[in-house]
């Protein structure tokens, strides 16, 4: 199923194409703590990467990095040759957020509505002729298919469709680097086997490039190509093939057998990537 | 002469058009003479840009702002008014839009959580004009009463300007701001990737905010502000599908409020403001009643 546009190199340091995402020795800090530090990355175009980790890990972080939303304390982050948030690359990200945490649910707003919103930018916000972005959002809300149900008000969608009408706003942009932060975040299992498929869809047919935030590690190793476990820096980079079984992710995560050691949980392994409880009894070590 | 001048000479043909089908005995008046005429313009134009307002208020958790602002405002009117001011409303328009921006930037820098600062501000203001009107004037008078309640009848040529200009602005500015302001209240962090400059279209639409509760004083009174502001908007909600149908519902509903107040506030002499809020409220009532009912007889298994 897996289908490898590209050959990622393990050590994503150097590669043939250029890369459109390129992070040298990134160092983000927040509210005094040091989230990320000396994180390289390099993301070439039509990859789809899968960027996992414990809560509090840095994820978010990262994404939000990238977007420009937190400033680098060091290390610089170079986007489609630009820094982020320049005018320049303007249209070219997609940004999509968690719709069951982010949409709001007392708004009475259509699918084409929202579709719709990713159409602006900051030239054309204030004088707007419909005409010229229709084509883009039907496009747009075909591609997740929701057309269907263009006039329905998104507070009445299921989960999926709601996080479908998100990814389409971000594809209205004709945006070709796509963020997504926790997508499978309460969408049940059909939903959320139909995502992955729009995603990989999206990947292979569009040649999009995708970078998701996922809890749900047995999923995200089902569609991504390459993934990337972040703990504060990158512990690991490379094919999904490569990714490790549990028991070595618990080395690479430097947690030893505990038997013995005072530990409410007693399987520490497997609990290690769903919850965060597991994270935070490491950092008070540290 | 002023925007709201020749906005009444534009519209009173029509009104004297319309007069002989009115009914009721004082109502019709307002269709005919120039004093009721100009309330009744006031009104329409206050009631309009307020629909608009409200919805994105609305949708931006932010239903209370109106209330805090039209305080602010009284506070500013007494202000005015001690200092012997001939348009008070012109202080009331000063301490709104700075509050207003002060509120705003609290709110973004996260100084204080969602309504706290609102209140701080209502409370704040409305003190300063009662301990200023206490001190050094004549306490609450009747034209103090005035701005408390509405004085629909008391609107003269000068306020009824500042009214238009302050609504037309606004209207302008909500509609060419529409997308943006659609886009920041829904997915801030996206709107931010797409470029957009979310903390100014902020700051832009606290400030029409400011403006508009302002003009909205004389109308319907500082303490009913909300009555035109929120409560069409709310009513839009239940029955719109869209965001775009909610706003014309919300102006079916704000509209209707406004002319069946007036027309029973003519007719039974009761206060214009205080009726037009309660005409609101009953509005609401009775569409949300009614939604319940007719979505419980079409679908009686389904769960809301």
């Amino acid at each position: 199923m897996v289908v490898l546009n590209m050959q990622p190199l393990a050590d994503g340091q150097v590669m043939k194409p250029t890369p459109i995402l390129d992070i040298k020795g990134l160092t983000v800090s927040r509210s005094g703590k040091v989230v990320l530090s000396k994180v390289d990355l390099a993301i070439s175009k039509g990859e789809f990467i899968g960027l996992v980790g414990p809560n509090g890990s840095g994820k978010s972080t990262l994404l939000l990095a990238i977007l420009g939303v937190l400033k680098a304390q060091q290390g610089t982050i170079d986007i489609y040759g630009h820094k982020p948030m320049s005018r320049n690359i303007l249209g070219k990200i997609g940004w999509v957020s968690q719709a069951a945490a982010v949409m709001p649910k007392n708004v009475r707003i259509t699918v084409r509505e929202l579709v719709r919103l990713g159409t602006l930018n900051s030239r054309n916000m204030f004088l707007r002729r419909r005409s010229i972005h229709r084509e883009k959002v039907e496009r747009a809300m075909k591609m997740v298919g929701l057309e269907e149900v263009a006039e329905h008000d998104i507070g009445r969608l299921s989960g999926g469709q709601r996080q479908r009408a998100v990814i389409g706003r971000a594809l209205a942009s004709e945006s070709e680097f796509i963020l997504l932060d926790e997508p499978l975040v309460g969408i049940d299992r059909e939903s959320r086997n139909s995502l992955l498929k729009l995603l990989d869809k999206l990947c292979h047919e569009e040649n999009k490039t995708i970078l998701m935030v996922s809890h749900d590690l047995a999923a995200i190793r089902q569609t991504a190509h390459r993934m990337i476990y972040l703990e504060e820096s990158i512990r690991f980079d490379g094919p999904t093939e490569d990714f490790p079984d549990l028991t070595s992710l618990a080395g690479l995560r430097g947690i030893e057998p505990v038997h013995g050691h005072e530990h409410e949980h007693k399987t520490p392994v497997s609990v290690v990537i769903q919850t965060g409880g597991e994270d935070q009894t490491k950092k008070e070590e540290e | 002469m002023g925007i709201g001048m020749i906005v009444l000479d534009l519209i009173s043909p029509v009104l004297e058009f319309i007069a002989p089908m009115v009914p009721g005995e004082i109502f019709p008046y307002f269709f005919t003479m120039e004093m009721f005429q100009r309330a009744l313009v006031a009104a329409i134009m206050v009631t309009m840009v307020a629909g608009v307002l409200g919805s994105f208020l609305l949708i931006r958790n932010l239903a209370l702002i109106g209330d805090g602002l039209a305080h602010v405002s009284f506070g500013g009117v007494a202000v005015g008014v001690v200092l012997g001011a001939s348009s008070p409303l012109w202080y009331a328009l000063v301490f709104s839009v700075i509050s207003a921006i002060i509120i705003h930037e609290m709110q973004t820098r996260e100084l204080l959580t969602g309504d706290a600062s609102i209140a701080i501000f209502l409370t704040g203001m409305l003190a300063l004009g009662l301990v200023v009107l206490r001190v050094f004037g004549g306490g609450i008078t009747s034209d103090i009463e005035g701005y408390l309640f509405g004085s629909l009848l008391l609107i003269d040529e000068r306020s009824l300007d500042l009214i238009a200009t302050i609504s037309i602005l606004s209207l302008i500015s909500l509609m060419t701001l529409y997308s943006g302001l659609l886009s920041t209240t829904i997915d801030p962090l996206a709107a931010r990737v797409q470029g957009l400059p979310v903390r100014a279209i902020g700051l832009v639409f606290s400030i029409l905010t400011a403006a508009v509760v302002v003009s909205m004083v004389q109308v319907i009174g500082a303490l009913l502000v909300t009555a035109l502001l929120v409560t069409p908007a709310a009513t839009g909600q239940l029955v719109g599908r869209s965001f775009r149908s909610c706003l014309i519902w919300t102006q079916v509903f704000g509209l209707s409020a406004v002319f069946l107040g007036l027309y029973f506030s003519a007719e039974y002499d009761s206060g214009s403001g205080a009726m037009i809020a309660l005409v609101a409220a009953s509005i609401f009532a009775i569409v949300a009643v009614f939604k319940t009912i007719v979505i419980g007889l079409i679908n009686p298994k389904d769960n809301f």
